[in-house]
């Protein structure tokens, strides 16, 4: 039983983790990672795909409103941003993917700063329905810029290659958005660790007291606001990519309550937490349509008529339960496991 | 032994290229189905389910397709199009589907679309006849249905013909979306070709539930013939609110507003609207319809049949005639040519008949115009199956 934990170097104190058996669990995960295209077929490596997807988005969402504590419900409108600025940008423009999607989500970090400068005296459920009210504006003009947009019509996106590779589909794609989402991993790991993380980190705790201590609170909200839809305006970028048709229809408030709801089941706060909670949310209709594909026959009468509803049911009722029963969310149950673990056999 | 490697040649090199193509076994094929099956509209995606299933019924019934039978596989995709591409992806992936028969609204199809390429997969577009689905043109992608276009220029034609209106005022209201666009494209080609007043046109957002404000501007315009854009409860709460204004209107409403759900809603405001729709209401062929539906589904599934029951049961009758006519060696390719060729393929009288051979692929385009009696909530035939 480990009795202390003392750092004693500058490069110990910076390192993301000097446990190796972290590091060993982290290494085994990577060549996980990089084996999947191997060993999964292509809906499950698709499947896969859409969780990276929401990694990306719950992390850069678990910056603004788990780490620096401003609630967001305008996720839908970032994505929504970044998504036509890589599709314009790619298809109308000629630009190359590996140019239009980070410009994507550069648009989207200058779009956030038309919400986030308004916003700056607002919190909570205020703040909340002003980053609303964002991604209805959003959804308007996309339906009215119909010269940049095409409006209702939506825009096809095809063309995107990387070395030669389509990275629309396949393999291509799944490295292509594993690289996004680890870069994006780091670099929210990081931050949360750094002066900016720290400034944010006492936003959230007692903006007052924060801004008592001399930290800037317009300068750290507003590149909260610019960082996480950068983050989001990649995932958005990558559902164009993906699903290669967008149109406003996909972009429906549904996910930005989806968004949250990732970050709430994984655990508010912590970028291990947006990762689990963007693998359950994903997975759990998949889940629960397997398990009731193993107990009652698809094509039965009672199948079509009933059960894609209590599906959607059970959905709802398995993330009510979960909330009620374990309200630090997936990261709470995960140390509540390691706490068992490590005290095993006196834990309780 | 040479003479047997000649012959071993010349066959390979003369013979058909049979090669099974995914979802076809000696004994089955199998249809993929996405569709809306949760949610506010999941009343539509549960009619198309239960009019593939009753069709499938009566083909396997019937001795199949060359002997294989036909298995239905239904995903949902709650009208999100992100989820019908990742439900045709499992369609195509794990359950192998051969072709693809419901298709979900125009964004999902739209958003299936370059899988359906992809793949080559024989597809009948049944509820979504959408401008941006057959133009350009897809080659494994055939399309059932009018466009909202006609739809609508029909109701106001008839209206125009046979109604008798003193000072006819002439008033658009419709959705800020690809379906609002092509609802005002048959209202424009109507108001010009009939030289009518055309004294308002408002536009407003998907999901909008209070018209309150924009009939009200109606109301001042004068307007006494409405193209009502409405869908289902929007399109209800649009003449209730011309009710409550005492307005007379000659409506004329989305075919979704011939289902009974959304009869009962919008017959409340008492006004006999109109509709034009590409499959009959009413008739000898929706009774027989009935009476075959009744042999295959049970009470709840006959509960939820509606137009689009009759559209999606008529569609893959197409696709199995054309699959049927490529023999044992059933293929893709061979399906799409046969599609491509179909013509005048009779459906029992619920639509008018199918023909693909057309630059677009697109057939069901004639229109019936019915009118609504709100005491009764039933609907009566005005015009046959016309094309406009």
């Amino acid at each position: 039983m480990r009795t202390g934990h003392f750092k004693e170097s500058t490069g110990q104190l910076i390192a993301l983790t000097d446990n190796p058996t972290t590091k060993a669990w982290v290494a085994a995960l990577v060549v996980a990672l990089l084996a999947a295209p191997l060993l999964l077929g292509a809906y499950e490596l698709g499947l896969l795909v859409t969780v990276l997807i929401a990694v990306v988005g719950g992390v850069g969402l678990n910056l603004l409103t788990g780490t620096t504590g401003l609630i967001s419900l305008g996720q839908a409108g970032f994505l929504a941003v970044g998504a036509y600025g890589n599709a314009v940008l790619m298809v109308d423009y000629g630009w190359p993917v590996w140019l239009s999607l980070p410009a994507g989500g550069v648009i989207s970090a200058l779009i956030s700063l038309l919400v986030g400068i308004p916003s700056l005296r607002l919190k909570g459920l205020y703040l909340a329905i002003t980053t609303l009210a964002f991604s209805f504006i959003v959804s308007h003009i996309i339906l009215y810029a119909e010269p940049i947009t095409r409006g209702p019509n939506g825009i096809f996106v095809s063309g995107a290659e990387i070395f030669g590779f389509n990275v629309q589909k396949g393999p291509p794609l799944y490295f292509l958005t594993l690289f996004v989402s680890v870069a994006v991993v780091l670099l929210a790991l990081n931050l949360q660790r750094s002066r900016l993380g720290r400034a944010w980190l006492a936003i959230r705790d007692h903006d007052i007291a924060a801004r008592a201590m001399g930290i800037d609170l317009t300068r750290y909200k507003l590149l909260a606001f610019m960082i996480s839809s950068f983050i989001v305006g990649l995932a958005g970028g990558l559902i164009s990519l993906q699903i290669r048709f967008i149109n406003i229809d996909v972009f429906g408030l549904i996910l930005s309550i989806e968004a949250l709801a990732i970050i709430i089941l994984g655990g508010l706060g912590s970028i291990a937490g947006a990762i689990l909670g963007a693998i359950f949310l994903t997975l759990l209709p998949e889940v629960i349509r397997i398990a009731f594909n193993l107990v009652l026959e698809p094509g039965s009468s009672f199948y079509s008529t009933y059960v894609y509803e209590i599906r959607g049911v059970v959905y709802g009722f398995v993330i009510v339960a979960f909330l009620r029963f374990k309200p630090d969310g997936l990261i709470g149950l995960w140390r509540d496991s390691k706490k068992f673990w490590s005290n095993w056999p006196l834990a309780y | 032994m040479k003479r047997i490697a000649i012959v071993a040649i010349a066959a390979l090199a003369t013979g058909p290229a049979f090669a099974a193509d995914p979802g076809v076994t000696d004994t089955e094929i199998r249809i993929g189905d996405v569709n809306i099956m949760t949610g506010a509209a999941s009343f539509i995606g549960r009619a198309v389910s239960v009019g593939s299933k009753i069709a499938a019924a009566e083909i396997n019934d019937a001795g199949g397709v060359n002997g294989r039978m036909i298995k239905i596989i239904t995903e949902d995709d709650g009208y999100v199009p992100s989820r019908s591409f990742q439900a045709l992806s499992k369609l195509i992936e794990v359950d192998e589907i051969f072709a693809l028969n419901g298709t979900s609204g125009t964004a999902n199809v739209l958003a299936m679309m370059p899988l359906i390429e992809e793949n080559n997969l024989p597809t009948i577009v049944s509820t979504a006849p959408n401008e941006l689905v057959y133009d350009p043109v897809r080659p494994s992608v055939f399309t059932l249905g009018a466009s909202y276009s006609d739809a609508f220029y029909a109701q106001l034609k008839y209206i125009n013909d046979n109604v008798d209106i003193e000072n006819p005022v002439y008033g658009l209201i419709r959705q800020d979306d690809d379906f609002g666009v092509a609802v005002e494209h048959g209202y424009n080609r109507a108001v010009e070709e009939f030289g009518v007043e055309d004294a308002a046109r408002i536009r407003f957002k998907k999901g909008t539930s209070n018209f309150s404000a924009e009939v009200a501007q109606l109301d001042r315009a004068g307007v006494n013939v409405l193209a009502n854009g409405g869908i289902i409860s929007g399109a209800a709460n649009i003449l209730s609110e011309a009710r409550k204004l005492g307005m007379d209107i000659q409506s004329a409403q989305v075919w979704s507003e011939d289902m009974p759900p959304s009869v009962n809603l919008a017959a409340q405001a008492g006004y006999d609207y109109y509709v034009a729709d590409y499959v009959a209401l009413t008739g000898e062929a929706n009774d027989a319809f009935l009476e075959t539906a009744r042999e295959y589904v049970s009470e709840d599934e006959i509960e939820a049949i509606n137009r689009y029951t009759y559209v999606t049961y008529a569609a893959l009758h197409a696709m199995a005639e054309a699959m049927s006519r490529c023999g044992e060696e059933l293929t893709r390719d061979c399906t799409i040519e046969n599609l491509r060729q179909l013509e005048d393929f009779p459906v029992g009288g619920i639509m008018a008949p199918i023909s693909f051979n057309n630059e677009n692929q697109l057939s069901g385009t004639a229109v019936s115009v019915y009118q609504l009696d709100a005491d009764t909530q039933t609907f009566t035939r005005l015009t046959e199956f016309v094309d406009y």
